[in-house]
């Protein structure tokens, strides 16, 4: 059966920047994406706060900030306990473009954070984080031939931690798959088809030297990978009606990553967090007189009585320890430099019926530099290695294709901008099909 | 008695987590293969599904409320247990133990005990009664239903199908053949013990990791495996301490986390070293978790589940095959033969009564190891010297029955030092799972005197006392054992056990 009423497309390619897609498409190793780009207009976008592809993505679906649509990092604590719980599709507090009729019958292929998959008007594969491949697919009937296409959500990045080349093959077996699926699906009825490309977000973390540096023993390999994604893309386009309108992006950029600081270790060092054992497992672990700790990458929660079983902060006292602590962050320095870009407080950042979730504060670390927030570490800054690669904030990509004999829409400067895009778009289609039917 | 020794303790411990994988969140929650070191662990909670993904470390068992408070610890609700082995002499106890205290509770047994038993000629000396029967009395009793199948569970396809029916939480395996001198009488029994016991645990092994990866295996093994090292260096549980050295050569090195030598002492003790590597082994490739446990030699017969009615008694071998020692000097002294002790009867050994062995045991399975883990225990209450052990047997027999007993020491039928320094470290159990010892060397031995001095038990042991002594020697002669002396214990009153009581000043307790 033919889907009816006009079409658009979404292409997503994880984590890659702004000044990175520009010159590979202008260098040639993406020919096809260059092509695209004569056709359209490309932008840089930002991401959002923090940068994280979970939230991103959920922005870039629902339109919303995190404290609307209640994604604030992979990991958040469940009320009233230090679990540790990894929020997903499930607790995505509003709802995805997709579920909005405008949008008809939807491909949704390899979204990430959409885990797990539910009933909607077409076919959905979620993206990274799907531990179950079952859970990540409906219809469910698809999974065998996802099987057959020897489908795989994610790479298994473990190869990267014993050696880069196994860790290339893998990436390549992964998007032949992805190729494999999205191919097969864009050729099925639909009306809406978003397609995200997730390796690329993978390899600028392990390979981003190899990708920016021509001397790199394995440069060749790494720009192999994105000709390989940029001959998906064109096999991809040219099953798509030529009418349709077109859109690319990414949800995060990427830079060069050199130290990794802990920020858990800073908060302990200057006595905003105690532990009740020398080296905690767990939140559970938080001792009582503590009154900040951090979630990933730097999301600071002050210990709120009432929220947490052991916490102390008062109400009253809150607003000063997020003066203390921003002032503190300020100072951070590590080797010699300036740790930290900027420091937004809760209010600056999110709004909407989730916000009392949110963190108090979230810094956004300097160039070079990536926060992390694990419990044991032993030292404020350490090498990153095997990581080489950091995701930034503020250039993220957006490329627009309108439909033929539409002007430009108006820009999207961040990633929540780009649902109302999407609507734009297809209210912009309905009308003009309006008018040719008149 | 503790009940915190396991309130600390996390989802990793729980066997009803279900890990969803490891993600690196160092890389944008890149996935990992299924099991990592590195990397936030993912887990599902099997029972309480509304969890969603969480982080297993994060979540203990005193806040999660499938985890209640009970008498041996926070016991998981409803938790299956399966027994294999249970009709054996620790299984059909500990399958009483656990169903009065709520556990839910299968056994697999195929009798063979009661067949290797009866090939030497010899019973039970304490009659029990036919599985059938033993089930209905556990319900009508004392209530508890017991699921039962009859297999050996050599035969892996049988074993594969009551696992996935049952979905155990825990796995106790006593299935296998326990006797030393069994596996020293000729190369078909050395041969068939070793194959009982090395594949039978093998094939549960690859059947866990199919089936039931979370449960945990709680493992028999022996303090035989150790042996008893001449230089006189402490028995650890297991596996080296953090702080252990190995210094050679003017160098160094730590020896800590590594297992400790095992030195076995016949060809069964051979199998249960065979079988630790196994379990080791399936810990490190599967993640599978285990303790294992090197138990001392347990002696008693009394539990107040097996003792509230005549069909549920375990079954208490005194024969030369699956007679225990403090068990077979019990049966000597009623039915007045000497006590026997091998050479100078200098052999020192782990010892723990019945009860305090269930005790043990159902800490242990409350407390979990994290997946990956193969953790040991040494499991005894106390040391004894077996010349010792004779003679507090005999003044017990003497001052509270009035029997007549002599020891006599016999040519030492094995391979084994009579004197010789030994120095276990048991400390897991008491200190870190809140194990205390709840009987007396002398208390459980009065027990097992007042039972096994009934006529009709006295006549049991009188009808086997052909196979009471030793005859099966390491070296594969067929002679009968030397006497080398005989001798009474001078009369003294250790203790006062009877209704007199007393006792409290004997130097010696």
């Amino acid at each position: 059966m033919e889907a009816k009423g006009p079409r658009l497309a979404i292409i997503g390619l994880d984590g890659v920047p702004y000044e990175l897609i520009r010159d590979l498409a202008a260098k040639g190793v993406m020919p096809m994406v260059d092509e695209l780009f004569q056709e359209g207009k490309l932008d840089k976008m930002a991401s959002s706060v923090p940068a994280v592809s979970s939230v991103a993505w959920s922005s870039i679906i629902t339109g919303e900030n995190p404290g609307t649509h209640g994604i604030f990092g992979f990991t958040d604590v469940a009320a009233g306990s230090y679990r540790l719980t990894f929020p997903n599709f499930a607790q995505l507090k509003a709802p995805p473009f997709w579920e909005e009729s405008l949008f008809g019958r939807s491909a949704i292929l390899n979204v990430p954070s959409t885990y797990p998959a539910r009933p909607m008007n077409g076919v959905h594969i979620a993206g990274f984080v799907a531990p179950d491949l079952t859970k990540a697919v409906y219809p469910p009937s698809l999974v065998d031939q996802l099987r057959a296409w020897e489908y795989e959500v994610d790479v298994d990045a473990s190869s990267a931690h014993q050696s880069l080349e196994l860790f290339l093959r893998k990436l390549n077996q992964t998007l032949d798959a992805r190729t494999r699926a999205f191919l097969g699906l864009v050729e099925r009825p639909w009306d809406t088809f978003m397609a995200v490309y997730t390796g690329t977000d993978r390899l600028l973390h392990f390979l981003w030297p190899a990708v920016t540096d021509p001397r790199h023993r394995l440069h060749e390999a790494a720009l192999d990978y994105f000709r390989r994604v940029d001959h998906s893309i064109g096999r991809l386009v040219e099953r798509l009606p030529e009418e349709a309108p077109l859109v690319m992006l990414s949800d995060h950029g990427f830079e060069a990553l050199e130290i990794q600081v802990n920020i858990n270790r800073f908060l302990l060092q200057e006595g905003f967090l105690r532990w009740r054992r020398e080296r905690p497992r767990s939140l559970n672990d938080l001792a009582e007189g503590s009154v900040a700790f951090a979630l990933d990458p730097a999301r600071i929660y002050l210990h709120r009585k009432g929220r947490y079983p052991r916490g102390t902060v008062g109400e009253d006292q809150a607003e000063k320890l997020v003066d203390q602590l921003a002032a503190a962050l300020a100072e951070l320095r590590v080797e010699g430099r300036e740790a930290v870009a900027r420091v937004y407080r809760r209010q600056e950042i999110y709004h909407g019926p989730q916000v009392d979730r949110a963190p108090d504060l979230v810094a956004i670390p300097a160039p070079g530099i990536e926060f992390k927030a694990g419990l044991e570490a032993d030292s404020l800054a350490e090498p990153a290695a095997p990581f080489t690669g950091k995701h930034r904030g503020d250039n993220a990509f957006l490329y627009v294709r309108p439909p033929e004999g539409h002007e430009q829409p108006p820009q999207a400067r961040s990633v929540q901008d780009v649902q109302p895009l999407l609507v734009w778009l297809k209210n912009s289609l309905c009308q003009s099909r309006r008018r040719n039917d008149e | 008695m503790s009940k915190d020794h396991n309130a600390q303790k996390t989802c990793w411990n729980c066997p009803a987590l279900e890990l969803r994988g490891h993600v690196d969140f160092r890389a944008c929650g890149q996935s990992m293969r299924k099991f990592m070191t590195e990397g936030q662990a993912m887990a599902e909670c099997k029972r309480r599904p509304e969890l969603g993904l969480f982080d297993p470390a994060s979540l203990t068992f005193e806040e999660c409320p499938e985890w209640e408070e009970g008498p041996y610890g926070y016991q998981l609700r409803d938790m299956r247990v399966l027994i294999l082995g249970i009709d054996g002499y620790l299984g059909w106890t500990l399958a009483l133990w656990l169903g009065s205290l709520g556990f839910r509770v299968a056994g697999v047994d195929n009798f063979n005990r009661r067949r290797w038993v009866a090939e030497e000629g010899s019973h039970s000396v304490v009659p029990i009664a036919p599985m059938e029967e033993r089930l209905r009395a556990a319900k009508e009793v004392l209530g508890i239903e017991i699921s039962f199948r009859e297999f050996d569970i050599l035969d892996n396809e049988k074993l594969r199908q009551f696992i996935q029916e049952f979905q155990p939480e825990a796995i106790v395996h006593y299935a296998e053949c326990p006797s030393a001198p069994y596996s020293m009488v000729d190369f078909q029994h050395a041969a068939y013990v070793q194959h009982n016991n090395v594949i039978g645990t093998l094939g549960l092994l690859f059947a866990m990791r199919d089936l039931a990866p979370e449960a945990s295996l709680i493992k028999l093994g022996t303090m035989g495996e150790y042996g008893t090292p001449l230089t006189g260096r402490p028995i650890f549980e297991g596996i080296f301490p953090a702080d252990a050295v190995l210094q050679w050569d003017g160098r160094e090195w730590s020896l800590g986390g590594e297992l400790t030598p095992r030195d076995p002492v016949s060809f069964y003790h051979v199998s249960k070293v065979q079988d630790t590597f196994n379990v080791y082994e399936s810990c490190k490739y599967w993640w599978l978790r285990s303790y294992d446990v090197m138990q001392g030699v347990i002696y008693g017969v009394h539990t107040e589940q097996v003792a509230a009615d005549p069909r549920l008694r375990t079954r208490f071998d005194v024969d030369e095959w699956f007679g225990t020692v403090i068990n077979r000097f019990v049966a000597q002294a009623v039915v007045g033969i000497p006590l026997t002790i091998y050479g100078s009867g200098g052999q020192t050994r782990g010892f723990l009564a019945l009860r305090d062995a269930m005790q043990c045991m159902t800490r242990l399975i409350l407390s979990p190891p994290e997946p990956g883990q193969y953790d040991v225990v040494n499991q005894i209450s106390g040391v004894y010297r077996v010349r010792e052990l004779a003679e507090t047997v005999a003044r017990i027999a003497a001052d509270e029955f009035g029997l007549e007993v002599e020891i006599q020491r016999l040519e030492n039928p094995r391979v084994e030092a009579d004197e010789h320094p030994y120095e276990v470290v048991y400390e897991k159990l008491p200190q870190q799972l809140g194990f205390e010892p709840q009987v007396t060397l002398e208390e459980e031995v009065y027990q097992m005197l007042k039972l096994l001095i009934q006529p009709s038990i006295r006549s049991r042991i009188e009808a086997i006392r052909q196979v009471i002594l030793p005859k099966t020697r390491w070296s594969g002669l067929h002679k009968e054992m030397d006497v080398i002396e005989r001798y009474k214990v001078r009369p003294r009153r250790v203790v006062g056990l009877g209704a007199e009581g007393g006792g409290e000043d004997d130097p010696e307790r």
